[in-house]
């Protein structure tokens, strides 16, 4: 049987409408648009500049394995909100970078840029729990006036959601990266501290402001 | 007519469900004028996560501004104690709680908020085993269903109160329920729920009002 060339024409692109819309139906796509809330606690008395990198503002995980569907995940701009929080609130002043290292402002006194080492997700039927599990891991880099690095140390983030009904897929993973998310603000707010240059370098600022407060007192007292 | 009809089915399309409450009393709930609560899910386990909508259920059911209980939604507490109680960087033990007050700010806010007994839950609900099978077929003369299926589930709570000001734990509370759900099909569907979860929750926001208002309770009883 010989189709005419007309209806030849008609049954290709019923086909490839089809493949376009079975290939369209295994592919996802989430968007993670998260709000975070600034974080309570003690201001540490530093000048930071923070230069989030253009890759960072639009970061995209997309993944296309044998054994899973295809996905694309958009975290770019919810990192992007969490980071300018969680650092805005975290120092006495903080400068967003537009650039780095061109034009540094020069009471700066250490530059941070986070960057997205892996992004990893599972999904129940994958695990055989009733969670969808996400985990991101951030490279964090600090560097001082001059451009050298004074510490470099790994954010672990790890988030969960529990499957819900007529939840979506999309909506669970997305829900679990704001978990994740949440999570990496945790660690960077509680860890900073604990990285041992990092904590070097606030005892010496620490050290120099209560000289620096304490050299009037005295010399009131010799006069 | 119709309403009291829809009410009836409902009540027959439910499946059957038993709860277990058991108590330990430390001490017994004072709550003052100003006083607030916060129930917080624990979600630090890799294997499970104690449901966000069992913590407002409990929550719900409890907040009672006119007999004393104000309880703070979790969502707005944990958001407002940013990064102190998020599932990796809460406290799990009361010895921990110093540690935190430690920080002014963190103090100050939580003092604020008046909060005189935080109320840890941890456990799920899950689906323990299924059985049966329902298959659907659709033809020219119509479209239909026909089967039997089962599953059952299975709650296990258990709510830590800590007193906030005293810093001791006041007392625990577990919840255990199970119900076993049944989907027969004769053309349509029928789901005959058992409400497991909602039923633990009910449970737990009761004994939790007469831990933390005895007299109330007393007084009622």
């Amino acid at each position: 049987m010989a189709f005419p060339k007309k209806g030849f024409s008609e049954v290709a692109k019923i086909t490839l409408i089809l493949a376009t819309l079975l290939a369209a139906a295994c592919a996802h796509t989430v968007r993670v648009d998260g709000q975070y809330p600034q974080p309570v606690g003690t201001q540490m008395p530093l000048t930071v500049g923070v230069y989030l990198s253009e890759d960072f503002r639009k970061y995209s995980y997309h993944e296309d394995s044998e054994d899973r569907d295809e996905w694309t995940i958009d975290t770019g701009r919810a990192q992007k909100n969490l980071f300018e929080t969680v650092l805005g609130s975290m120092f006495t002043e903080t400068i967003p970078l537009a650039s780095y290292p061109q034009n540094l402002p020069k009471d700066v006194e250490l530059v941070i840029v986070p960057e997205v080492r892996e992004l990893q997700f599972t999904m129940p039927r994958e695990t055989r729990v009733n969670i969808f599990e996400v985990w991101i891991k951030y490279d964090m880099h600090a560097y001082d006036q001059q451009g050298n690095a004074i510490a470099n140390w790994v954010i672990t983030a790890y988030g969960k959601t529990p499957t819900a009904f007529l939840k979506s897929r999309e909506d669970a993973l997305a829900q679990a990266i704001n978990v994740a998310l949440r999570d990496a603000g945790a660690t960077l707010y509680t860890g900073f501290a604990k990285v041992p240059e990092l904590q070097a370098l606030l005892a010496n600022k620490q050290r120099a402001l209560s000289m620096k407060t304490s050299v009037p007192t005295d010399t009131t007292a010799t006069e | 007519m119709v309403r009291a009809l829809f009410v009836l089915t409902l009540v027959l399309l439910n499946g059957c469900t038993t709860v277990v409450i058991d108590e330990y009393r430390r001490s017994n709930g004072e709550l003052a004028k100003g006083d607030s609560v916060v129930i917080l899910g624990r979600r630090h386990s890799s294997d499970y996560e104690t449901e966000p909508d069992l913590i407002e259920c409990v929550g719900n059911k409890l907040n009672n501004p006119a007999l004393g209980v104000k309880v703070i939604p979790e969502q707005q507490f944990v958001d407002a104690m940013y990064p102190w109680f998020e599932p990796r960087t809460a406290p799990l033990h009361l010895k921990s709680l110093d540690h935190l007050m430690a920080v002014p700010e963190v103090r100050e806010r939580l003092e604020a908020f008046g909060v005189k007994y935080i109320v840890w839950i941890d456990g799920s609900t899950e689906t323990t085993s299924s059985a049966g099978s329902i298959g659907c077929s659709i033809g020219t003369a119509g479209a239909g269903c026909f089967g039997f299926g089962t599953w059952d589930n299975e709650s296990d709570y258990e709510a830590s109160v800590w007193d906030f000001r005293d810093r001791e734990l006041s007392g625990k509370l577990s919840a255990d329920a199970k119900g076993t759900s049944y989907m027969p099909a004769i053309v349509i569907p029928i789901p005959l729920i058992a409400r497991v979860q909602t039923n633990a929750c009910k449970g737990m926001a009761a004994q939790l009002q007469q831990f933390l208002l005895p007299n109330q309770a007393n007084n009622n009883s």
